[in-house]
């Protein structure tokens, strides 16, 4: 038996964890100044208990709770590494889109927009003036095609080589085999949201012009089944086991299931506006962003159920969130928080870790977006 | 990696009075095997990196009050064993009421060296427990006495679940190995 062998992950693990000893440490030494901490905390009590007031009805706020004025404090200066080993972080920002590895090295794509990963990270689909490319995370580029109006490319995720890439035309949704042949159009008169596929399948859903989700198949064109949201939506996902489609509104989260015939609704049209929401990767589990005048919220939804949600709070500061990404594994979310020109990494929704980066407009640009990452 | 007694107590010795790179010789000196004996315990890397992070902030928190005169490292092992213990504990528990939403936010870890691949698949078998004293003994080569100080545990029971683990682990390699 070898004793001495290092454990897997030991080194990684080892260098993240004296980036948080440490500045417990650096913490400490003003502390020892002996203040009496407990007004604060008397007044952090009554904030979480005003918070839970204002907050959308029916919903648990006293989950991990880390609440932050103006971004974390120790925040590293820039993103130097990933979290999560082997994978890549795909952002997309006025300047381009980045591919970042996850030794924190990364590429800019000069002039790209809307960039999103195939299913195993080999390629991306982008748009470069009116042309929609598909790339190597290097730059070299496969193919092109040009089209008026272009918006929102997505790769079918199936993994087996027989891609589809979706994307919009002005008000057209068209679809083109992943290795540029096959341009065909699938809907007319549809809504500017983001087509979304299902994993494992060429089954596209869309929002139409009148604000109804579709669900299509992509390869024969057949409506598989139509349904309305609470609100128009504005951005659609599937859940990485294929159950769900979530339909975000501006003010609400609506869920179906069992192919349009069950919908959930855990957020309804009253509550705070809803800026993103991403489902955990490989199970139906759920974080979304909301905003409240000041400030804005993280929230997760560990299950889905017919007869009411309860949300956990996972992180709450002033200013304003605007994207939550799951690392590949589901074990790291990252939550850009634009106002404070940070990005937080957060070890699970139980928060049992947050790698605050600062700079971010100084690395990325600007309106940086975390866009996918990559890959499982 | 060795280090003298007097390497030690100068470490803390420092970091007392504020010296960053003192407190990371210190932690750099017992990452390793307090992340390893985590490790060994608990089959979960996210988990043994938590659980080997608390000990160390906990030893933050209680440095002003450490006594420079007794070894770091049992202290801190007493910690980390016992904790990774609690969790193994906790999370058999969750697995037999079914909560799936709990298991949901820890993905395991895939096995990539050889302690995944051998000796940790055989310590898995064990009960947390049986690898607690296991570990003790030989990642962090205490004696039955002083493991038994660390747990809180009888000399004869250290023993016992000593011998037992032992033989169980001895029988899982050679089917292993063959």
């Amino acid at each position: 038996m070898r004793w001495n062998e290092p454990a897997p992950g030991e080194h990684e693990a080892g260098d993240r964890s004296w980036e948080v000893v440490s500045a417990a440490f650096e913490e400490r030494l003003p502390a020892q100044r002996r203040r009496d901490w407990r007004p604060f905390v008397l007044a952090a009590a009554i904030a979480a208990v005003i918070a839970a007031a204002l907050s959308p009805p029916g919903h648990a706020v006293f989950g991990s709770l880390r609440d932050a004025v103006r971004g974390e404090r120790n925040a590293r200066p820039a993103l130097f590494s990933l979290p999560s080993p082997h994978s890549r972080l795909l952002v997309n920002s006025a300047e381009g889109a980045w591919v970042i590895q996850s030794d924190g090295s990364k590429r800019l794509l000069d002039g790209y927009r809307e960039a999103s990963w195939s299913p195993h990270g080999l390629y991306l689909a982008a748009i470069h003036g009116d042309e929609l490319r598909a790339l190597e995370p290097n730059g070299d580029v496969h193919w092109s095609i040009g089209r008026p109006g272009l918006a929102g490319p997505t790769w079918s995720n199936e993994g087996t080589g027989d891609e589809r890439v979706a994307y919009l035309a002005g008000s057209t949704l068209r679809v083109i085999g992943g290795d540029g042949r096959g341009d065909r159009l699938l809907a007319r008169n549809v809504a500017h949201v983001v087509p979304a596929w299902r994993r494992g399948a060429h089954v596209l859903a869309y929002v139409d012009g009148a604000g109804r989700v579709v669900v299509r198949d992509a390869d024969t064109g057949a409506v598989q089944w139509r349904s309305v949201a609470q609100q128009p939506p504005q951005a659609l996902e599937w859940s990485g086991d294929g159950h769900y489609l979530l339909a975000r509104g501006p003010s609400s989260i609506t869920v179906f299931g069992d192919r349009g015939k069950q919908r959930l609704t855990p957020l309804g049209p009253g509550a705070a506006p809803v800026a993103d929401a991403a489902f955990m990767p490989s199970s139906s589990a759920l974080a979304f962003v909301q905003r409240a005048p000041g400030r804005s919220i993280l929230w997760f939804y560990s299950q889905l159920r017919p007869e009411g949600t309860a949300a956990r709070r996972v992180f709450a500061g002033a200013g304003t969130f605007d994207r939550v990404a799951w690392s590949p594994e589901g074990r790291w979310l990252v939550l850009s928080w634009p106002s404070a020109d940070q990005w937080l990494f957060i070890r699970s929704a139980s928060v049992r870790k947050v790698i605050p980066v600062s700079g971010i407009e100084d690395a990325f640009g600007p309106a940086a977006i975390p866009a996918g990452w990559c890959c499982p | 990696m060795a280090a003298r007694r007097g390497d030690e107590r100068a470490w803390i010795r420092g970091a007392q009075q504020g010296s960053v790179s003192d407190l990371e010789a210190l932690f750099r000196h017992h990452w390793p095997k307090a992340y390893r004996a985590a490790y060994l315990v608990v089959h979960d890397s996210g988990a043994a990196e938590d659980i080997a992070q608390e000990a160390f902030l906990a030893a933050v928190r209680g440095l002003d009050r450490f006594d420079r005169r007794r070894p770091f490292g049992p202290w801190l092992h007493r910690i980390v064993v016992n904790r990774a213990i609690d969790w193994s504990r906790a999370r058999a528990l969750r697995r037999e009421s079914g909560n799936a939403a709990l298991e949901l936010v820890a993905a395991p870890a895939a096995p990539d060296n050889p302690h995944a691949q051998t000796l940790a698949a055989a310590l898995a078998g064990l009960s947390p427990e049986h690898r607690a004293v296991i570990v003790l003994r030989h990642l962090l080569e205490y004696t039955p006495g002083e493991i038994a100080e660390v747990l809180g545990l009888p000399r004869g029971t250290v023993n016992s679940r000593l011998r037992r683990g032992l033989d169980e682990l001895a029988a899982r390699f050679g089917e292993e190995l063959e």
